[in-house]
């Protein structure tokens, strides 16, 4: 079941919040319309790729016409096949932003990038019109800060509930429990779409916005909750903010490397990327570089699962 | 225990190291990295004097938190500052004051 708990959490002063939407829509503008145009061609299939249908032109010969079309002495002439209308897609898209205290840590802008990418993100997909879009966030704990039933983020009132949820004080970042919640939340929502409208090609996508600093013995038991995801068809797509204007030289989680002592007590060490089990992930060093790299990794994905 | 083995993973800590000493500086891309939490002085020694660190093998170093010796291992110190595995920990290393000649038998 999805644990919830909301009890326990302070929220940001709401005008304080109204502030951050304010300015961040303001300052990513122009790279939410990039984003969204760029969604636009990808997201919606603008041709099918399958022939079928009768019709007395087309593209290609229907052989299981011909013996009909023979014997009705060449009368039954709708022997062509053409490229059908596009069947309509509709999306289920789950923002995942990491609430835990790393990212906003006094060395790190992390948590600040991932909201500015957070409102860049919602408010391009709020433009593109596709389906319904959600956010949570994840630390020691699950939260829903913007439910996927609820209207998109028009207006700045919306935008701000949903930022007074991240504060960055959760002192764990459980993402097998982040995985676990998002796998069962898109069960229970492709359940209610297909009740609703069925018929309907329905994709669901997953965005994870964090640091990317997971407890690296969580990587082996993060494997088989991403094969899962998979076998639901649901695609999780990790961007990991690495705030270059901000860290130091030195301190990019690319060059992050993790030390273990092997058995016989000598330290090894590794990168710590090394071993990271997202198989679809993207590291973001300036908010200027998220769109057309999230566009680049959706556009290879589609690609990929239509082919 | 100080040597946690590949068998059972514990829980990380991400230190920064720094030196105020010119000799022992760590290239700035060695200078964060993630640790077993339940470390102490002899293994943070160990993995400074490392060949993939300052591939020095046999300096015993000292480290300061905040101001002062970590004289326990780093999840304690964590406990006792009431601070998550969430934090970064900025370690700053310094030659260790015990007598060369001790050091010879270390
Ligand atoms: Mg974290």
């Amino acid at each position: 079941a999805t644990h919830l708990n909301e009890s326990d959490k302070t929220l940001r002063d709401f005008s304080e919040a109204l502030d951050m939407w304010t300015a961040f829509q303001t300052k990513t503008h122009s790279l939410s319309l990039s984003l969204s145009s760029q969604l636009r061609l990808i997201l919606t299939p603008s041709q099918s790729t399958k022939l079928s249908g009768s019709f007395r032109t087309g593209k290609r010969l229907n052989i299981k016409k011909i013996i009909p079309y023979i014997a009705s002495s060449y009368k039954r002439d709708k022997i062509w096949m053409r490229r059908s209308i596009p069947s309509k897609r509709s999306y289920q898209i789950l923002l995942c932003v990491d609430d835990s205290s790393s990212m906003g840590d006094n060395s790190s802008s992390s948590g600040r990038l991932a909201l500015e990418s957070l409102v860049m993100v919602a408010r391009a997909l709020t433009m593109l019109e596709v389906g319904q879009v959600g956010v949570m966030g994840f630390g020691s704990d699950v939260f829903v800060a913007h439910e996927l039933t609820a209207p998109l983020f028009a207006s700045h009132d919306a935008g701000a509930r949903m930022l007074q949820h991240f504060t960055f004080r959760q002192e764990m970042t459980d993402m097998c429990r982040l995985l676990r919640n998002t796998i069962d939340h898109f069960r229970d929502a492709r359940l209610m779409q297909t009740g609703s409208s069925g018929g309907e090609d329905l994709w669901q996508l997953a965005l994870i916005l964090s640091d990317g600093l997971v407890q690296s013995k969580d990587h082996a038991r993060l494997r088989p909750l991403l094969r899962e995801a998979m076998e639901q068809r649901v695609m999780v797509v990790f961007i990991v903010m690495d705030d270059a204007a901000q860290n130091k030289k030195g301190h990019s989680v690319l060059e992050l490397k993790e030390a273990r002592f092997g058995s016989d007590g000598m330290p090894v060490i590794h990168r710590y990327l090394d071993s990271f089990p997202f198989p679809y992930y993207l590291i973001v060093h300036h908010l200027e570089d998220l769109p057309g790299a999230l566009a680049a990794l959706l556009r290879t994905w589609f690609a990929e699962v239509t082919a | 225990m100080e040597q946690p083995t590949d068998a059972e993973p514990s829980v990380q800590v991400k230190v920064t190291f720094t030196t105020i000493e010119e000799d022992i500086q760590l290239p700035e891309t060695k200078r964060q990295l993630l640790v077993p939490a339940d470390i102490g002085r002899h293994g943070l020694s160990r993995i400074l004097n490392s060949e993939s660190m300052l591939d020095t093998a046999s300096i015993p170093f000292d480290f300061l938190v905040n101001g002062s010796f970590l004289r326990t291992n780093l999840q304690e110190y964590l406990e006792t500052n009431g601070l998550s595995h969430e934090s970064n920990v900025t370690l700053q290393y310094v030659r260790s004051l015990i007598p060369p000649k001790y050091e010879a038998s270390f």
